[in-house]
């Protein structure tokens, strides 16, 4: 990575300002605004429906929205800032591979979107193969892996190009709990490395693990926001009921509420 | 970058099985099936040379461009649509009583009449050509001067009737074979719309890794185009092979400029999947349904189906004629036999390289800053 994790200098790599983006008649993010600083791993957290992944998209250029701002290295992002979307990684939710390429193939081919120069190519591509232990799997087809080797695939593809900021929408999803463990461990190595993370899952251990701070979406609004401990004492402070030592999940439940989402 | 592009698409496009058979397999099998199908309806339909007679008066010698064209019409060999005999009014009568002609031609004050034994095909065949000398005497005298064999050719061009019972170059077989390269052409445009949509955040999950990538739209299109191109161009050259030396289809004496046109069609072919792909936004499905509809309807009105139907488009709907890919290219192919090289193809190919232009400008500028209301 370029920039090296500095605790001194803490610039804001992302800022959404007033962010509102509707599906017809329903808002699936109502005024977000929120600001990432440069070497942060900030976990967005949020049921079902709770536009974690509108608003990434949003970010990303990819969804038209009606009102807000957003900046990138203090720049506006558009679909045509090209200078800032090489500097950008994304691990969709989805596995996000071609079926018909091998698994070293798919990097080089992502890769190749951001990296023009085939040597420099060459040399990323196989440092994200030793990152997510795909190596010995090179030439496999994605038909050919299990679903935590697929999701290892599908991170290699969206990081190998080394960004400054990469966005994680659920990497370890449906992944038995050894991949999740290297996968957990990969995002702490980038993160090592300076890179400044957005990441969303539904675990709540993951995000306890991995966060320095901790967005809560819920009807595409913040509902809370802090470290683990600071939600912790806020849930602390606001039950009626005295909540012994609560965990991330008994802080998630209690703001989000407990009833089944669509 | 386009090279790292074009050769990842070239790989995309090769490993999908069923766009590989769509696309390069399929119109070979169709080239046989015409084959097999049309073969026998040619060799039993084949014209037979019409027994005639033309009475030999003094009104007949004035007629020099009658005369000319009825011995270029009756010479033996491919082009012989008559057999002739020279006889007076009396002489013709009789053989049409014994029914040793169908019809005779006679000249009464400057004007030609057919005395027939009935009306059937062969007397308008007759009738037809005898109109299309009288309306077109001067270029008939110029064929005449020039290439007294092409005069046959003319007469069953300008009598749509006469086109599908004659000489085998006019046969249905090779009317198919014309529509079928259209068709093949066309085709590409599921190559180059599958590869397109690869690249579009609303088609496919890979999409969106491309999508927010900062590898220009631009540069996707023409990678994505010119590797399905390639393709097409194999497919083309599987297709000349196969018909060529499998079926022996003859394509003529200017297979080059058959070659050319069929691979600039390729490219309008190419380009306009690309267009389908970056223009309409339904699903892949609906994508797919629309290129074989659009490329099959361009065919059926280019006479795949009969070649009744170009005739009917060209006279009465000239303009969706001017426009239809598939057309232009039978067009093309039809115009360079006829007439060899003439103005009509290299106005085809023109047509075809603007269309072909003005649609990739289109569908790189959709596509330029392209963003969706949801995924």
């Amino acid at each position: 990575m370029k920039h090296k994790k500095n605790s001194t200098a803490k610039l804001n790599v992302l800022e959404v300002t007033h962010l509102t983006k509707n599906y017809r008649e329903q808002k699936a993010v109502d005024d977000l605004s929120f600001a990432v600083s440069e070497g942060e791993i900030l976990g967005l957290l949020g049921p079902n429906g709770s536009g974690k992944s509108t608003t990434i998209n949003c970010i990303l250029a990819l969804l038209k929205y009606q009102q807000g701002e957003i900046r990138i290295f203090g720049e506006p992002m558009t679909p045509a800032s090209y200078d800032l979307k090489r500097k950008i990684g994304v691990i969709f939710q989805e596995v996000a591979v071609f079926d018909e390429l091998s698994v070293y193939d798919n990097i080089d081919f992502f890769c190749g979107l951001y990296i023009t120069d085939a040597a420099e190519r060459k040399a990323k591509v196989e440092k994200a193969l030793q990152l997510v232990g795909l190596t010995k799997y090179r030439k496999y087809l994605p038909k050919q892996l299990s679903g935590g080797l697929l999701r290892r695939l599908n991170i290699a593809c969206g990081i190998a190009h080394e960004p400054e900021l990469i966005f994680l929408d659920e990497p370890t999803v449906a992944v038995d709990p050894q991949s999740r463990r290297r996968i957990l461990d990969n995002i702490k190595k980038l993160r090592d490395q300076g890179a400044t993370i957005v990441y969303t899952s539904h675990y709540m251990e993951e995000v306890e693990e991995l966060c320095d701070r901790i967005i809560i979406l819920d009807h595409g609004k913040i509902i809370a926001s802090g470290t683990t401990a600071e939600l912790k004492q806020l849930v602390k402070d606001r039950s009626v009921k005295q909540v012994v030592g609560p965990t991330l999940n008994d802080v998630f439940l209690e703001l989000t509420g407990r009833e089944l989402r669509d | 970058m386009f090279w790292q592009n074009f050769k990842y698409n070239l790989k995309l496009i090769l490993r999908d099985r069923s766009l590989i058979f769509w696309t390069l397999a399929f119109p070979l099998i169709m080239a046989l099936l015409f084959n097999l199908a049309f073969s026998n309806i040619e060799n039993s339909e084949k014209f037979e040379p019409m027994a005639i007679a033309v009475v030999e008066n003094a009104e007949w010698q004035k007629q020099e461009i009658f005369q000319k064209a009825f011995a270029a019409l009756s010479a033996e060999g491919e082009e012989q649509l008559f057999h002739t005999e020279y006889l007076s009014e009396t002489g013709a009568a009789t053989a049409l009583e014994n029914e040793e002609i169908t019809a005779y031609l006679e000249f009464q004050n400057g004007q030609p009449k057919i005395t027939a034994r009935e009306n059937g095909i062969n007397t308008t065949i007759l009738k037809t050509v005898v109109e299309r000398i009288g309306e077109q005497s001067q270029v008939v005298q110029e064929i005449l001067r020039k290439n007294p064999a092409q005069l046959g050719e003319l007469v069953r061009q300008e009598a749509p009737n006469l086109k599908d019972a004659s000489r085998p170059h006019l046969s249905y077989t090779m009317v198919e074979y014309y529509t079928l390269i259209a068709m093949t052409c066309l085709y590409a445009g599921m190559i180059s719309m599958t590869a397109v949509n690869r690249f579009l955040a609303n088609m496919s999950l890979s999409g969106r890794r491309v999508a927010v990538s900062p590898t220009p739209k631009r540069w996707l299109i023409l990678s994505g185009l010119s590797a399905s191109y390639l393709v097409q161009v194999f497919g083309l050259a599987l297709l000349f092979t196969f018909t060529i030396f499998g079926l022996k289809v003859d394509y003529g004496e200017n297979f080059a400029l058959v070659l050319l046109l069929s691979l600039v069609g390729c490219l309008a072919g190419t380009a306009f999947g690309v267009f389908v792909a970056s223009s309409i936004r339904v699903s892949e499905n609906a994508k797919t349904g629309l290129m074989i509809a659009l490329s099959m309807f361009g065919c059926f009105l280019a006479g795949m189906m009969g070649i009744t139907m170009k005739y009917v488009v060209d006279t009465n709907l000239p303009l969706l004629n001017q426009l239809n890919p598939a057309n232009l290219i039978t067009d093309g192919l039809y115009a360079l036999y006829y007439y060899d090289v003439c103005e009509r193809y290299w106005s085809n190919i023109i047509t075809l390289v603007i269309i072909t232009l003005v649609i990739i400008c289109i569908s790189i500028w959709n596509l330029r800053k392209e963003q969706y209301d949801n995924l």
